[in-house]
């Protein structure tokens, strides 16, 4: 273009142009980049930032009594947590948030002004207290607090059975005692798995979901344990413990027909919704863990054994002197009583010299068997860890000279109440073991079912079996057991004091015992055996009799936890 | 654009406003598709807009379950025998010391363990929904 002149303008228009090609070709570029070149890379990355592969945490299943009623329950309760880099004035919030907590002012000061990003306070909140934290929060317009939502196990009746129901951990829900550590595995439950488009602020992006593997939720779990004799019975022993200052105790109430149990008590006791009052003398379920000498409540099985061989029967006349000497060992008995006795009358008045004579004429190994047969020796059910198997040595094992005596009148072997119930309700049930046991039924999410199928064992005929309940029934009418007696129902029973063993010392104690009572009722046509067993119990009654005897402290107890058992069970009276 | 052209438009006379033949389809076809798109759109913002509705409807339901469980939790405590036995003891009631027993025929039946037991109060204490 020879002669053209480039004006201003010209040069503007070709500068403009070169920024709008520069810039459009940039834009072009970028465009080429994100949406060719690097696009499966962006887009994966894109894709992972939002998307979550997420646990389903199943629901726990629920423990019930046998009535149906919640003995635990999971529900939906939150966890305070707070960000201590966005709290404004720790103080301040402290303030606000201390007494809904019950945490001290001073602690929750400390907690919220930590260095870091992240602070428990409290977990386990249930409904109605998460809203109470809420809006208290809101109101006070504090800043870096969120409550999440979380699971909580809770106990609607506290202590209540709570030795046999047990408890949870706190950070994963997983049961440590009692049932809940039994039954982990049907109440766990399995958790299930999606994955989850959010947000950037974390919201769930409704069509985003995609449910992989639903979560099972646990199994629900049927006890056999009935609340209001629960209650009744734990009333009752708590009573006997204030008044006699024993230092723990245990009952036992079974169904001999069905082992069924239907109240088992350890005090003392904890709540499992106050972790607080947790310790390892409160966790313990004495009832199948602590083991302690029968004493005379073990008599019944020499004489079931020489009953049922036909060694003796009940009005066999046994040579009965105030006290025999074995091998430089003196075994005496407490109370007076005539030179001979029938069987019955040795078993009426708890004779010690009486027994061991029976005992010698059934011999070491036999009464051995007899022993194991009851249940002695043996953890007794499966619904329980742990579980003590007592102590029952092999006849073998015993010493040639006073072992077979000293057996006969229930020491040197160890016992839980939960076998000697055991061993009782085989002499209510016509002379059949049946395991105890307090799990009835587990039912599935499906609702399937699983029932409890009791082991059972015939020990003794039904012969037998009627023979002693007649000698026991004598003991409560005529005998040492007679503060068991209940107006309305007759009675058997047999009462037991056992010196308790010094482990510091090695020897026995002359001043504390082990008091029990073990009784059947009604006594023609059983429906419960009840056991009852305090550890140390002092103090005397008004006649002044000593609460360390079995007869004294423990058989009326036996009466108003059977005589209110009957009742709720709808047992008519048979007496009177 | 100069005015001259501007005007001419003006007076573009109305025979040569007619569409001409050969463009009726690709007028139809254009149409068609801006409609399809547009269906598609209002497709895709329903599906949207339900699948919102059903997320809400799903934090219902997980609310009424909470609401459920809180409340069987809530009836559990009531049925509480501790809680019973003190507000009896509030209300100035007793353990009695005497028992009167009165056998009603008919009464009694057996539940599903065979076991005999009062039906009537209890079934009313333990029924659940």
């Amino acid at each position: 273009m020879a002669g053209h002149r480039w004006r201003l303008q010209d040069l503007r228009v070709i500068i403009l142009g070169v920024v709008f090609v520069v810039a459009w070709g940039g834009i072009g570029y970028r465009l080429f980049q994100v949406q060719g070149a690097d696009a499966a890379e962006l887009a994966e990355r894109g894709f992972n930032q939002r998307v979550r592969h997420e646990e389903i945490l199943p629901k726990r299943g629920t423990i019930y009594d046998r009535d149906g009623v919640e003995l635990a329950i999971t529900v939906y309760g939150s966890s305070l947590v707070a960000d201590p880099a966005v709290v404004g004035d720790p103080a301040q919030a402290a303030a606000v948030l201390a007494p809904i907590l019950g945490e001290n002012l001073a602690d929750l000061t400390i907690k919220l002004g930590r260095e870091g990003r992240y602070a428990l306070l409290s977990r386990g909140l249930e409904h109605a207290e998460a809203e109470v934290l809420g809006t208290a929060i809101a109101e006070a317009d504090l800043q870096g607090f969120l409550l999440v939502e979380e699971a909580v196990r809770v106990y609607p009746s506290g202590s209540l059975a709570a030795p046999v129901v047990g408890l949870t951990r706190l950070d994963d829900g997983a049961g440590i005692e009692g049932i809940e550590s039994i039954m982990d595995d049907a109440l766990s439950g399995r958790a299930g798995k999606r994955i989850v488009e959010r947000d950037g602020a974390g919201r769930a992006i409704p069509q985003g979901e995609y449910l992989i593997e639903p979560a099972v939720p646990g199994s629900d779990v049927y006890l056999t344990i009935d609340r209001e004799i629960q209650h009744t019975a734990e009333r009752a022993l708590s009573s006997v413990m204030d008044q006699t200052g024993a230092v723990g105790g245990s009952v036992v109430v079974i169904v001999p027909e069905t082992g069924r149990i239907l109240a088992m008590v350890s005090l003392p006791a904890f709540d499992p919704n106050e972790r607080s009052s947790l310790d390892a003398d409160s966790i313990r379920n004495r009832a199948v863990a602590d083991v302690y000498e029968p004493g005379s409540t073990l008599k019944v099985v020499a004489v079931a054994g020489a009953l049922e061989l036909g060694i003796v029967g009940p009005e066999t006349v046994i040579e009965t002197p105030p006290e025999i000497t074995i091998a430089d060992e003196i075994f005496a008995d407490v109370a007076e009583h005539p030179r001979a006795m029938t069987v019955a009358d040795i078993v009426a008045k708890s004779s010690n010299v009486g027994t061991i004579e029976i005992q010698d004429r059934l011999g070491n190994e036999r009464h051995y068997a007899y022993l194991d047969a009851f249940g002695l020796g043996r953890p007794s059910s499966i619904d329980f860890n742990p579980e003590s198997a007592g102590r029952l040595d092999h006849f073998t094992d015993w010493c040639y000279s006073t072992c077979g005596a000293s057996a006969a009148i229930g020491y040197g072997i160890g016992a839980t109440p939960l076998q000697m119930a055991g061993l009782y309700a085989t002499i209510a049930n016509d002379g059949e073991w049946v395991e105890p046991h307090v799990v009835a039924e587990i039912v599935g999410p499906d609702g399937s079912r699983i029932s409890s199928e009791p082991r059972t064992r015939r020990v003794i005929s039904a012969e037998t079996a009627v023979m002693l309940r007649r000698m026991l029934q004598q003991v409560v009418e005529g005998g040492t057991g007679f503060r068991a007696e209940i107006d309305s129902f007759t009675v058997g029973g047999k009462t037991g004091t056992s010196d308790k063993f010094d482990v510091d010392l090695g020897e026995y104690s002359t001043t504390e015992t082990i008091a029990w009572f073990v009784g059947i009722a009604p006594i023609d046509d059983p429906a419960i055996v009840t056991v009852v067993v305090l550890d140390t119990p002092t103090g005397f009654l008004d006649d002044g009799t000593e609460l360390k005897f079995g007869g004294a402290s423990a058989a009326p107890v036996f009466a108003e936890i059977a005589e209110s058992a009957l009742h709720q069970l709808g047992v008519a009276p048979d007496k009177g | 654009m100069t005015a001259g052209a501007l005007t001419r438009l003006g007076r573009v006379p109305a025979s040569r406003l007619k569409i001409r033949p050969v463009m009726r389809p690709l007028a139809f076809f254009t149409i068609a598709v801006v409609l399809v798109f547009f269906t598609m759109i209002y497709s895709r913002i329903s599906l949207d807009r339900t699948a919102f509705e059903m997320h809400g409807i799903e934090q219902g339901l997980a609310q009424q379950e909470r609401l459920h469980w809180d409340l069987r939790l809530e009836l559990a405590r009531l049925q509480d025998p501790r809680r019973i036995t003190e507000a009896a003891a509030d209300l100035g009631l007793v353990y009695p010391d005497e028992r009167i027993t009165i056998e009603a025929p008919g009464v009694i039946t057996e539940t599903d363990d065979g076991y005999p037991r009062w039906t009537a109060s209890r079934s009313l204490l333990t029924e659940l929904p």
